[in-house]
């Protein structure tokens, strides 16, 4: 409308007559005082009032503004129609820079591409194995393996993705995500995102040159109080099986070989393992049951894992014990007081390879049986190929039996894929963990699982992590001069009679192509155990 | 003149904006194929990504829990050990205190927009989403703390109920989830009249074009599209009737369109509308007269249940989606804007909110614009009611909360049906003629904004005379532009 100082404003009568039928009563609101404002049904309607008279009134005084439409004022002119003095020029400038928020459409399409890209690297859908019949007391739910139940991997893996394809914002954008879900408390989903922030910040710092990597400080194997340290571990094995299936396995394979030997000789055992002593009792107990009793001497070398600092990635998870942890003496107590000769030898290798029958003092009427846990993935298995080297240096030892137990998944090296790769399969790794020991503890909290989870989680950085499936395990083992025998079925039946007591989605798998004998979390194979014998056939492996 | 320049207008400068610098690293980024940098107005991303070589140090300093979640604890530490950050980490650090308030809001916005990647991304997660907006919802009220947490609670509930619905339950409503009472939207519509031009200046300059337009005109005839409570009307009326110069005051005949048993958030009738206008019009003595014309049940236009009489100058009023307007379909408005193009009107006047062009991106990207639009009009009304809260959180509870509903699932069912678009850019394409908007409406656009907050602005923002955008510092809310359908150009 025109600018016009001559025009008249309504009576207010208008005005009140216009809505005095709309309004029964004002809400709590304009008790508050209203920019000083009596504001009542009067005020409101001033959709009559001119453009002059706003101006003229004070924009914050409706009421003032009501009043003030009543009195004409014709002084007021402000603009007509045609105005002739305003200068052209300042209209131009009125044009802004044509800022629009037009922001980034270009990343659209990229961003659907990556998007793509995430979908093809993120975990594998996979059916849930229930087994029937038992069903469990847990935390986990039928669905833990979906998409759906995994969203802390719905930010990792994109964000690890980000980082390889080196776009900043975008990994800034699922730290800032990951900060506000991650947490140590919760279930297996927000520690993950904890576990999984630290180890993208470790990453991005530039890994080792920044230090420690630690979820949360003191708080893993090595930096623990010894004492506390078994007994996390005892209480862990009492209620999760990822170590007591295995161990279970090896002590019955090593009775089995034990069994097969045409006479009574002295057992060896090369303890390249994980166990930290807490396998051995049961072993010597079943010993002390034979038929015959236990062997003349039961000799046990332990190989430690080469050292480190305490928090180092090269640290494999659950390698390291706390450096004043000794169970030596208490099992060699423990054995006095089966009645069992045993003899404790630690080798001071620093280097798998190095291992030699001088260096172990190993002789050749003894069985020597080695049981090989979750630390040879940590050899590099390509270039150089130290893995099959071992192996062999294994076959030269002419070992009665052999007991291999690995994690089931692929490598996490930096050869064997791209950042994306190898943290998404760590990650993979470190969920089964956290998902089935949430249902271990059964959702508690307490300092022992804090320990226990975040020595797992040092997978995430640990360079080590040089996995491999299964099938490749038993290639290289087959290479080296052994060869693959089938787990007795007393084996198997007694893994499972063990497994019972845990959560029911564990389940034991046995291969019988390979004979192996897998543990599956939730449909999801987590570690297999295998047991070699030395193929005679193999001759160029003899020394 | 002098008036006018005492009134203490804002400066319409440009070159002065103190938020230039943002902008200019928003255009920058795009290249990074991020637009997470816009959302950051004081920490400088751009500066922090742009050299390469500094990736991992940078990430380093910037990834140090203290700094994203304490970051005035962060400039504490600095002070000791400043010679250790290069310079880009030290303004980060800087930048990270000064923001130290705007480090929630930010969070709040990569949490939302994960949330909506989550619900309707590429690589959508339910259980993601959830988690996500539970951890919303301890963060955020929609009554309380800063804009953006206010936004983020209305935003917050809006992906719930997409959620929700595409959990398998109901669908959620485009458009109302809570039916307020009637005092309360008559209330917060007179505060959102006092905060901000937002209502006045399309109302004004729409009717600024028709005065124009008619101003020899014996008889004029507007057809309103909606005409809601009919506030439009009134000063145009008033204008009218004194005309000094012209004939005198000429016959103004109404026709609302309306529409069969939709359920309008307008707290009155249309009846009852053309009576307050008709008493009005009689009070200050406008002959006037009041229609309505019905819309088909599938809200189409039929032009020929109009009536319409020879010599009458039909002007044909179009206010769309304002923050008190229901929502209409586009397939409505089509109808309506096709159908009056075969009435040949003299003018054509169109306003309707300016969102960010449509991308052709994904419903996360839009998400994103859409979440830019209302923070926007959010801080128009803080600034315009800065103490006011409680008068603020009426206006956000009953007109931007459901807009914001209405909106997102709009533009979450977008996804298939491809709706949206400028409204404007389609008359131009269906033949409408723009007519340019006159010197003298650009002038009241300027004056109207003089009442308000600095903060806003009316420009042509583009290269067409026809259009006026209204504009918090420098982002638009809402255009009014004028057409004609007849060849003699006004």
């Amino acid at each position: 409308m025109t600018i016009d100082g001559s025009e008249t404003g309504p009576p207010p009568d208008h005005v009140v007559g216009w809505i005095e039928d709309s309004i029964s009563y004002f809400p709590a609101i304009f008790d508050d005082p209203y920019e000083g404002g009596d504001f009542s049904g009067d005020s409101w309607w001033d959709q009559s009032q001119s453009l002059e008279q706003l101006i003229n009134s004070s924009f914050s005084t409706p009421v003032a503004a009501a009043a003030a439409s009543v009195a004409p004022n014709p002084a007021d002119s402000v603009v007509s129609d045609r105005p002739l003095s305003l200068d052209l020029s300042k209209k131009r400038k009125l044009t802004p820079d044509g800022s629009s928020p037009k922001t980034a459409r270009k990343s659209a399409s990229r961003r659907g591409h990556e998007a793509g890209a995430e979908v093809a690297a993120g975990p594998r859908k996979s059916a849930v194995n229930k087994k029937g019949g038992k069903s469990g007391g847990n935390g986990g739910g039928s669905n833990g393996n979906s998409k759906e139940g995994r969203w802390a991997e719905q930010l990792l893996n994109p964000c690890a993705a980000a980082i390889t394809g080196r776009n900043p914002s975008r990994v800034q954008h699922f730290l800032y995500v990951l900060h506000d879900l991650a947490s140590l408390n919760g279930d297996a989903n927000h520690r993950l995102a904890h576990h999984g922030l630290q180890a993208i910040t470790h990453h991005l710092a530039g890994g080792a040159a920044a230090g420690s990597f630690s979820s949360s400080p003191g708080n893993t194997f090595a930096s623990s109080n010894p004492r506390f340290f078994s007994n996390s571990l005892i209480k862990f094995n009492d209620i999760n099986p990822w170590f007591r299936i295995p161990n279970n396995v090896a002590n019955t394979s090593i009775l089995q070989i034990l069994g097969e030997q045409h006479q009574p000789t002295n057992l060896h055992i090369l303890d390249i393992g994980v166990s930290h002593g807490l396998q051995w009792p049961t072993l010597l107990e079943e010993l002390t049951r034979r038929a015959g009793g236990p062997p003349s001497l039961v000799r046990l070398t332990v190989v430690p894992p080469p050292p480190t600092d305490d928090e180092s990635r090269n640290a494999t998870p659950f390698s390291h014990a706390p450096h004043n942890y000794d169970f030596t003496s208490k099992l060699l107590t423990f054995a006095k007081d089966m009645n069992v000769n045993l003899q404790i030898n630690k080798i001071d290798s620093s280097h798998l390879q190095n291992l030699n029958s001088q260096a172990i003092n190993s002789t050749r009427d003894e069985t020597l049986i080695v049981c090989a846990q979750f630390r040879l993935h940590n050899l590099s298995h390509s270039a150089p190929d130290d893995r099959t080297e071992f192996l062999r240096v294994l076959r030269r030892l002419q070992p009665k039996g052999v007991i291999l137990s690995e994690n089931n998944t692929d490598c996490s090296c930096n050869t064997c894929g791209d950042f994306t790769t190898a943290f998404s399969r760590r990650v993979d790794y470190l969920w089964r963990f956290l998902d089935s020991t949430s249902a271990a503890y059964k959702g508690r909290e307490s300092d022992e699982r804090r320990m226990i989870e975040a020595e797992a989680a040092k997978v995430l950085v640990n360079v080590g992590e040089m996995n491999e499936r299964k099938e490749k395990w038993c290639e290289r083992m087959k290479n080296a001069g052994f060869k693959g025998e089938v787990l007795g079925e007393e084996t198997v039946d007694g893994a499972r009679a063990l497994l019972r007591k845990y959560d029911s989605n564990w389940e034991i798998r046995a291969d019988e192509k390979d004979g192996c004998v897998g543990l599956w979390w939730k449909g999801q194979p987590v570690s297999f155990c295998s047991l070699w014998k030395m193929d005679v056939r193999v001759k160029e492996c003899l020394t | 003149m002098a008036m006018v320049m005492d009134l203490g207008f804002p400066s319409f400068d440009y070159s002065t904006t103190t938020t230039s610098s943002t902008t200019t690293m928003t255009a920058s980024s795009t290249d990074e194929g991020s637009n997470w940098n816009a959302w950051s107005p004081v920490v400088d991303w751009e500066a922090l990504f742009g050299d390469q070589e500094d990736f991992q140090n940078l990430i380093d300093s910037m990834m140090d829990e203290n700094v994203v979640l304490h970051p005035i604890d962060q400039l504490h530490e600095e002070e000791e050990e400043e010679k250790e950050y290069n310079n880009l980490s030290r303004e980060y650090h800087m930048a990270a205190a000064a923001a130290a308030e705007d480090s929630k809001g930010l969070r709040l916005i990569h949490l939302l927009t994960a949330a909506a990647e989550a619900v309707a991304g590429p690589n959508e997660c339910r259980g993601l989403a959830r988690v996500i907006l539970v951890r919303l919802k301890e963060l955020v009220s929609p009554t309380d703390g800063t804009n953006m947490e206010r936004l983020a609670a209305y935003f917050t509930d809006a992906l719930q109920a997409l959620l929700d619905a595409a959990g398998g339950g109901k669908q959620p409503h485009g458009g109302v989830g809570v039916e307020h009472h009637r005092t309360d939207m008559l209330a917060a519509f007179q505060l959102l009249q006092d905060m901000s031009p937002y209502v006045k200046f399309g109302h004004f300059t729409a009717n600024q074009a028709i005065l124009e337009a008619v101003a020899h005109d014996r008889r004029v005839h507007i057809v309103d599209y909606d005409i809601m409570e009919g506030i439009q009307w009134a000063p145009l009326m008033q204008a009218l009737v004194s005309r000094k110069d012209g004939p005198p005051a000429p016959h103004l005949r109404i026709t609302a369109v309306s529409r069969s048993g939709t359920g309008r958030r307008s707290f009155g009738t249309i009846q009852e509308t053309g009576r307050r206008l008709a008493n009005f019009a009689a009070s200050i003595g406008q002959p006037f007269s009041f229609h309505q014309c019905r819309l088909d049940a599938d809200e189409t236009f039929r032009p020929s249940s109009l009536k319409l009489v020879r010599g009458e100058a039909l002007v044909v009023n179009c206010m769309l989606h304002l923050l008190h307007f229901s929502h209409r379909t586009p397939d409505s408005i089509a109808s309506f804007l096709s159908g009056a193009r075969t009435l040949n009107p003299r003018l054509i006047t169109l306003v309707e909110e300016e969102m960010v062009p449509q991308r052709d991106g994904g419903f996360v990207d839009r998400f994103m614009d859409l979440l830019h639009h209302f923070s926007t009009i959010y801080d128009s009304l803080e600034a315009g009611f800065p103490m006011q809260w409680r008068a603020r959180a009426l206006v956000e509870r009953v007109f931007l909360g459901p807009r914001i509903m209405g909106s997102l699932v709009r533009m979450y069912r977008a996804q298939e049906t491809g709706e949206g678009g400028s409204w404007e850019k389609w008359l131009g394409a269906v033949g409408f003629r723009p007519v340019s908007i006159s010197f003298a409406n650009h002038c009241q656009a300027k004056l109207l904004l003089g009442l308000y907050n600095d903060g806003y602005r009316v420009g042509e923002w583009e290269l067409t005379t026809n259009k006026l955008v209204l504009g918090w510092k420098l982002r638009r809310l809402l255009s009014a532009s004028i057409w004609t359908s007849q060849d003699c150009d006004l």
